[in-house]
């Protein structure tokens, strides 16, 4: 990190080294900007401030207690990301979560992506110099918040899906305040459309600010409403569905010039297909069963090709869960994605048939994103940049894992 | 011609300025914190605590280590001793809850409902120390939790998992029995 240096181009340039404690790059992002004037000539973003090593930590772990690692990920949509792990797992064990489960989760990870979205307008809006989105938003972020405390008792890391399921079943009751939350939700939305769509600083500020064609976010990789914002029409709920998201209709809202205010157009209107998902879920919700029979205890052992003798502390739950086979896990790899609030969130596993992962890797989106801030903040001037940080809605936890 | 009028007439600038006029008369949503508190849901996963059982005045724990061994952040050391009749007799069990991530897999798995994370949040401190619970300081927080408790009685969410079915759960969770507050200031 520190030998990182820029290379001055000549005397008229000047470099700034914006973060890594700048309330505007979001977390700990540092970028190491050079300007002609006020026009960006080069910019070098800088990572690692936040690494802790989550994937190496999962190694160490067994499948279910890695879980909670991945709460801290993107520490603001935690669920989604446990969403994407247990998928992830799932799909290794060749098991399917019972049909409630699979609606809690669809509900659950909808409300996540709003939660996301909320946070990134207040923050985007904050740093382009609106204030009152900021409180608007949060306001309403503070209800699905305290939604998510309802259904499992925490609010930000919530560890609340399982392999094979979901941890606990959500009370009927919860579910009614939430299709009446996503009501007052839909009104929300044009009141945040109200205050800002039309706005003549805000088009000014962010039309023709950071465009990147569809080629160009193809090649740098980008996903999520980073991609949809350029008219690329790719969703993993609906390519690839997982959870009960083949069950639900909704729409992909695409832009059309790949600016920033195609991809807040973008987001806004996913927001309220978000909320109309939420409303199909509970709707159709059915009974039954939130865990499959064959998931594995939450006790599973971490020691691999175990032979099962009496007396052992840990045979009952062995037996649970592995069926009478030696090893506990399948041999394998897999590789599965989810689209979460920021983009596909991808897990990759390797499993050696013990009650560990054997690698974990993590494809984050904001990692992806980041690489693309040189092409699209190159030729703006200093403000855009932070426009542009704002706009690909970047977690610098997940970035840096 | 529609678009420069409105320009002109600060139409979008106004329709933004409306919305914020209205929330003038709409009621506030925020609370002065330490004059008011918020109510912390049902099974909130706050402060650590080990129940009290009302019939023997003790904690319930019996020394499986299942808590300890499924902790992702391996925050609780137990120790125990087994006599002749294979009976573990705990001898240690600590808590550190400033390493802590409340999870709650101890609260789930635990097969005797004796740990619980209590919806008590306010344990804030200037000191490590006070945060790291031994056996005492961990009934210790029961009694305060229980006391300060609204209810008359508590089943938290995690001691007996709604949803998951019977026969999955050790005895101990299927069917758990709730706290009662009355009984307990009776004893006193």
């Amino acid at each position: 990190m520190g030998s990182m240096e820029i290379e001055k181009i000549d005397e008229k340039t000047f470099v700034l080294q914006m973060g890594p404690h700048h309330p505007a790059t979001h977390g700990v992002l540092k970028l190491l900007c050079e300007f002609e004037g006020e026009r960006v000539v080069k910019i070098t973003p800088d990572v690692g401030y936040l690494h802790r090593g989550v994937e190496k930590l999962g190694e160490h772990k067994t499948y279910i207690s890695a879980m909670t690692l991945t709460d801290r990920l993107d520490y603001i949509s935690s669920m989604t990301n446990n969403i994407a792990y247990c998928l992830a797992v799932e799909r290794l064990l060749h098991i399917e979560p019972p049909p409630r489960a699979k609606f809690i989760r669809t509900i659950v990870s909808e409300l996540t992506r709003l939660s996301s979205h909320l946070l990134w307008l207040a923050t985007h809006a904050l740093d382009i110099g609106a204030m009152t989105v900021f409180l608007y938003a949060f306001r309403e972020r503070e209800q699905i918040l305290q939604f998510f405390e309802k259904i499992c008792g925490a609010r930000l890391t919530v560890s609340y899906p399982r392999i094979g399921g979901v941890r606990l079943d959500v009370k009927d009751r919860v579910l009614e305040e939430i299709y009446n939350f996503m009501d007052v939700m839909l009104k929300r939305v044009d009141e945040y459309e109200g205050l800002l769509t039309e706005n003549r600083i805000w088009i000014s500020r962010t039309k023709g600010v950071g465009v990147i064609s569809a080629e160009e976010a193809l090649e740098l990789g980008l996903t999520g409403p980073a991609l949809r914002g350029s008219g690329v029409n790719y969703d993993i709920r609906k390519h690839m569905p997982y959870d009960a998201y083949d069950e639900v209709s909704f729409e992909i809202p695409l832009g059309t010039q790949g600016d920033t205010y195609d991809r807040y157009l973008c987001r806004i209107r996913e927001m309220r297909q978000s909320s109309l998902i939420v409303k199909q879920c509970i709707e159709r919700m059915p009974k039954g069963d939130i865990l499959h029979p064959d998931a594995p205890d939450l006790d599973m052992p971490h020691q691999g090709k175990r032979k099962i003798e009496a007396g052992d502390s840990l045979w009952s739950g062995f037996i649970g869960f592995s069926n009478k086979k030696e090893d506990i896990m399948p041999k394998g790899e897999i590789y599965s994605a989810i689209e979460a609030p920021k983009g596909e969130l991808g897990i990759y596993l390797i499993s050696d048939g013990s009650g560990r992962p054997y690698r974990m890797r993590v494809r984050a989106p904001s990692f992806v994103h980041i690489s693309a801030i040189p092409k699209m903040c190159k030729g703006h001037l200093l403000a855009d940049v932070i426009a542009i940080i704002g706009t690909l809605d970047i977690v610098m936890g997940e970035a840096d894992r | 011609m529609k678009t420069i009028l409105k320009k002109i007439l600060f139409i979008d600038l106004l329709k933004g300025m409306l919305i914020t006029l209205k929330t003038i008369f709409s009621q506030p949503v925020t609370i002065r914190y330490p004059k008011e508190k918020r109510s912390v849901e049902e099974s909130f996963r706050g402060r650590h605590a080990f129940v009290r059982d009302p019939s023997t005045g003790k904690e319930r724990c019996v020394a499986c280590t299942k808590c300890a061994q499924v902790c992702p952040s391996q925050c609780i050391y137990i120790d125990y001793s087994i006599n002749d009749g294979g009976v573990r007799t705990l001898i240690k069990y600590e808590i550190d809850a400033l390493r802590c991530i409340f999870c709650g897999y101890c609260e789930e798995v635990c097969p005797v409902n004796a740990i619980v994370l209590t919806e008590f949040y306010e344990y804030a401190s200037y000191t490590r120390k006070s945060n790291y619970f031994d056996r005492n300081s961990l009934l210790r927080n029961w009694d305060e939790f229980i006391e300060s408790y609204g209810g008359t009685e508590y089943l938290n969410k995690f001691w007996y998992l709604p949803g998951i079915k019977r026969d999955r759960l050790p005895v101990g969770k299927r069917a758990p029995k709730g706290i009662l507050k009355e009984i307990k200031r009776e004893e006193e």
